[in-house]
């Protein structure tokens, strides 16, 4: 049942809510005992929400005729605040820690009727491309279509179920390098981040403030331009967020993509991709120019040259200072108190984080210290800035650009195991771009490959989300 | 590096609170309830998933401070990430701003006309307080109350222009001038602290920094006590080392804190949940256009228009409300006689009271009916005075208590010369005692006699009567 039908009759009351929720907890909590979708799942907020729900439609309230997500079920990637449930950002650090106030993207999921049922699983902080990086104690959520297999991260366990669920749902992902994007590629559904400042960040526990994103993940693109639709928007209290006029992203799908310029990016088929990979996006491309879009290749040396070293400068120099506040005083976990308060932050600290963590404060700390800040910080700065120019003279000629997601099938833990800190990075390849630049993007699944999920990369230019939606909706019905 | 010459070279750096109704980054109020904790949000409490968003207001005090230091004005806001671990510290890291101060080279004049630099005026936020329940040194543990945490501050940051505490002294008086000149500080409750950095020739300039230093008066007398410290220690030819000193305010010395001096290191990054704020010249002139006249241009049209003496001048325009009243007052007595009259009378008896200006009630309609009396000899300076002291603890209608209680000068001679007469008769000895030379007893007939007119003549007048009937 699409979740279009499946608002439709909530509205007339065909469905109880109740009994329908209760039914969907116990799912996931199955679910979770082997694949380790949910930090937290939020039964009591859940149950209550659809409680609130049952009585106004039983009243026959008018206002539900607008909602836009009633009795929809929202997963939430656990660093973004849900007041009254703990939210950790997948870090023991901060376990205990219930916000005392929901982040703006809850606050509209509520006003539009959507259940908020967990928090769901990622690499510490968001710090990994696997969600194998968890925080110290937490379980490593496993791909829905192999087990031994990653579903990717971050933002892993919002992809995960986003596959798994049998019931209708919509996951909410953050992005800071490709978090949205690479898990949606591993376990073959959608995923939207959307431009810098499209969706405000208040609520959202910081990794990189001036990379981080909010975006849905969803098993249709219908489902995702109907998240987006809820949650894009200004917000007063994230003073990055921007203040434009609110797109109808539905109005997107199922527009006709004739005419439509799509930029091949050369260098992201180059040495290092899967021939698997390469060959299924590709197949994605001939989707596209079968519904009419022109498709040509670019070269953009930029990105994929320089796009990791500038995000992890800037990503790690902004963590490390993000991080700083963990150090057991005022939330989240709290050691006994002993010795000068150094000695204790130090305790704290150590005992708490995890390896990658540790490693990024480390990174991030040198690259911000005096003596490196211009060679490593306020060179990558600048960088930032020649990548989005060179990306901006492609969108004059393109409407949007194309690449694989990741360049290889979803690793097996085995396998991830062997990887050193920088072939993880590399994960993010061709992510870290759009990420640093600010530019929305999407996952599109293009297809199987040895029983495995293939993705397609869509890129566009700042707040031209629709022209992804419009895209990504031609590959669906293609396929 | 600068080339010194004087004896002694004084830096400061000075933080000093804004007085905005609400914190730099959030809607919480800076000033009400004082029970601890109590004034705070996720925001200033540093809660994962909180953003700062910049008060607009705290930029315009700012901005207004620095145009009255004669500040170049930066054309952007940018706020930065000062890093380090502190528990007073919401979230291990200071809203800032490093590269990019929003004023540099300024500059304000001491009172005898020379120009201190200033080198930069930046925007902050304040730290939360820590409280030690038994002691800086002897608690086992601090109490952090976050009611001040994200109050918004500015630094400024002088040349070592200074030459002797007394400069600091009345730089800080400056200053502080300014500041409640521009209302943008609390001149009951706000917080000045500064850092100071001292070196005297003798040591070859070895530079030693002050840290924290709070209040205008410990300023000086943390000076002081340094640049004493390091010309006794160099008369014992001990080694003034470059290092890091702290005041203990109760014991009134200076201890060190650290000795060698290296640069902390705050690995500044910009503040990226921040957008960066556009200053235009629009804004600006905005701004000028609402500031007001300061000290420094009152005094100069105080003796240019009012023909007033400069010294007097100084003292009036250093408070903004005894100004204002002078500026008033002026209009319709003559300058000379009410300058007399507010800088030294009525800051007498406000003194005397333990009050300010603004904190009473009497205005310039009391003082200009006041002093209409004075100028045309109804009443004596004395009864005056009086009258002042009278005013000060609550406001009347000057002319009717002056009829009421007919406190009218007495000048009728013949009156007077009769009120004379009868001192002189009823204190014989007194009378004999000056014959004989005894200067003094002059000035207890003349007491008496002002006793019996209840001060309404004025003692010179009575003087010369006595004198003419005793001879």
């Amino acid at each position: 049942m699409s979740i279009h039908d499946f608002i439709k009759k909530v509205k007339n009351n065909e469905i109880d809510i109740v009994e329908h929720t209760q039914k969907v907890i116990e799912e996931c909590k199955e679910i979770n005992t082997e694949y380790n979708y949910f930090n937290t799942i939020s039964e009591e907020l859940a149950l209550q929400q659809a409680n609130n729900i049952q009585k106004l439609i039983k009243n026959k309230d008018k206002p539900l005729k607008n909602k836009k997500l009633l009795g929809v079920v929202i997963s939430v990637k656990d660093g973004i605040c849900v007041k009254d449930v703990e939210s950790t950002a997948g870090s023991r650090i901060l376990q205990g820690y219930k916000p005392l106030f929901d982040a703006f993207v809850i606050q509209r999921v509520k006003e539009e009727g959507g259940i908020i049922i967990g928090k769901t699983s990622q690499d510490e902080f968001g710090f990994g491309s696997f969600s194998v990086n968890i925080g110290v104690g937490y379980k490593v959520p496993k791909n829905p279509i192999d087990k031994e297999r990653s579903c990717g991260g971050s933002s892993g366990g919002a992809a995960g179920i986003s596959k798994k669920a049998s019931f209708p749902h919509i996951s909410l992902g953050e992005s800071t390098g490709g978090s949205i994007a690479e898990p949606a590629s591993f376990c073959d559904v959608f995923g939207l981040c959307p431009t810098y400042g499209r969706v405000s960040r208040y609520g959202l526990i910081d990794f990189g403030n001036s990379l981080d994103k909010i975006g849905p993940i969803g098993r249709t693109i219908e489902d995702v331009a109907l998240l987006m639709d809820v949650i894009e928007g200004y917000g007063k209290n994230d003073s990055t967020s921007l203040n434009v006029k609110n797109e109808d992203y539905s109005k997107y799908l199922k527009k006709s993509i004739k005419e439509m310029k799509v930029g091949i990016i050369k260098e992201a088929f180059a040495e290092g991709v899967e021939p698997e990979v390469e060959k299924n996006v590709y197949n994605g491309i001939e989707e596209l120019e079968e519904e009419g879009a022109k498709a040509e290749e670019i070269s953009l040396e930029l990105p994929i040259k320089y796009g990791l070293a500038t995000y992890y400068m800037i990503g790690t120099s902004e963590a490390s200072t993000n991080l700083a506040k963990y150090c057991g005083m005022r939330y989240g976990i709290s050691e006994k108190l002993e010795g000068s308060f150094n000695e204790y932050f130090t305790r704290v600290r150590s005992k708490n984080l995890g390896d990658e963590a540790k490693r990024r404060i480390i990174l991030g700390t040198f690259a911000r210290m005096a003596g490196y800040r211009d060679a490593y910080y306020i060179k990558a700065m600048k960088v930032r800035t020649l990548m989005i120019q060179e990306y901006k003279k492609a969108f004059k000629k393109f409407d949007a650009l194309v690449s694989p997601t990741v360049p290889i099938l979803p690793p097996k833990f085995s396998e991830i195991e062997k990887l050193t800190p920088l072939q993880n990075y590399m994960m993010d390849v061709m992510l870290v771009g759009p990420n640093v630049a600010g530019l929305p993007h999407l996952n599109v699944p293009v297809g199987y490959e040895k029983n495995l999920p293939v993705g397609m990369l869509l890129i566009a230019d700042h707040l031209q989300e629709g022209k992804l939606i419009q895209l990504g909706s031609a590959v669906e019905k293609g396929k | 590096m600068k080339h010194f010459t004087s004896n002694i070279v004084i830096g400061l750096e000075i933080h000093t609170e804004l007085d905005t109704n609400t914190k730099l980054f959030c809607s919480c109020p800076t000033k009400g309830n004082e029970e601890p904790n109590t004034r705070t949000c996720p925001t200033c409490l540093g809660m994962p998933g909180s953003k700062p968003v910049l008060n607009k207001k705290a930029v315009e005090f700012a901005l207004k401070l620095c145009l009255a230091l004669n500040c170049e004005i930066s054309p952007e806001l940018i706020f930065s990430r000062k890093s380090y671990f502190y528990p007073d510290m919401s979230k291990n890291y200071q809203i800032s701003q490093y590269d990019i101060p929003l004023g540099k080279n300024g500059s304000l004049r001491l009172r005898d006309g020379k120009e201190i630099g200033i080198i930069r005026v930046h925007l902050e936020e304040d730290p939360a307080s820590l409280i030690h329940p038994a002691g800086l040194k002897e608690s086992q543990y601090v109490l952090v109350d976050y009611n001040r945490s994200g109050n918004p501050l500015v630094e400024i940051v002088t040349e070592p222009d200074l030459t002797s505490p007394d400069e600091a002294r009345d730089f800080m008086k400056q200053l502080i001038t300014v500041l409640n000149y521009l209302e943008i500080f609390d001149i009951n409750e706000g917080i000045i602290k500064a850092d100071a950095n001292v070196s005297i020739k003798e040591s070859d300039y070895a530079r030693v920094e002050i840290k924290n230093i709070t209040g205008f008066k410990e300023i000086e007398k943390a000076l002081v006590y340094e640049v004493n410290r390091q010309k006794e220690d160099t008369k014992l030819h001990k080694k003034i080392e470059q290092e890091t000193r702290a005041w203990d305010s109760e014991k009134g010395v200076t201890f060190t804190l650290r000795k060698k001096e290296t640069e902390e290191d705050y690995g500044y990054i910009i503040d990226t949940d921040l957008t960066i704020v556009e200053i235009t010249d629009k804004w600006v002139k905005e701004i000028k256009k609402e500031m007001p006249e300061l000290a420094q241009d009152k005094v100069k049209k105080f003796v240019e228009k009012h023909k007033i003496k400069k010294e007097d001048a100084e003292i009036l325009a250093a408070e903004k409300e005894l100004a204002e009243m002078f500026e008033k007052v002026a209009e319709e007595i003559n300058p000379v006689l009410a300058a007399k009259w507010l800088r030294r009378e009525l800051v007498r008896v406000l003194n005397y009271n333990k009050k300010e200006l603004r904190e009473v009630e009497i205005d310039e309609k009391h003082m200009i009916d006041l002093l209409k009396l004075v100028e045309n000899k109804n009443i004596t300076d004395n009864v005056a005075s009086k009258i002042l002291e009278k005013l000060i603890e609550k406001p009347f209608n000057v002319n009717e208590y002056v009829k009421k209680e007919k406190l009218e000068a007495v000048s009728d001679t013949s009156e007077l010369e009769k009120y004379c007469r009868e001192a002189i008769e009823e204190n014989p000895q007194a009378v004999e005692d000056y014959k004989k030379g005894e200067k003094r007893a002059l000035n207890f007939i003349v007491g008496k006699v002002m006793a019996k007119t209840r001060g309404k003549a004025t003692p010179k007048e009575v003087n010369e009567i006595i004198l003419r009937l005793i001879k």
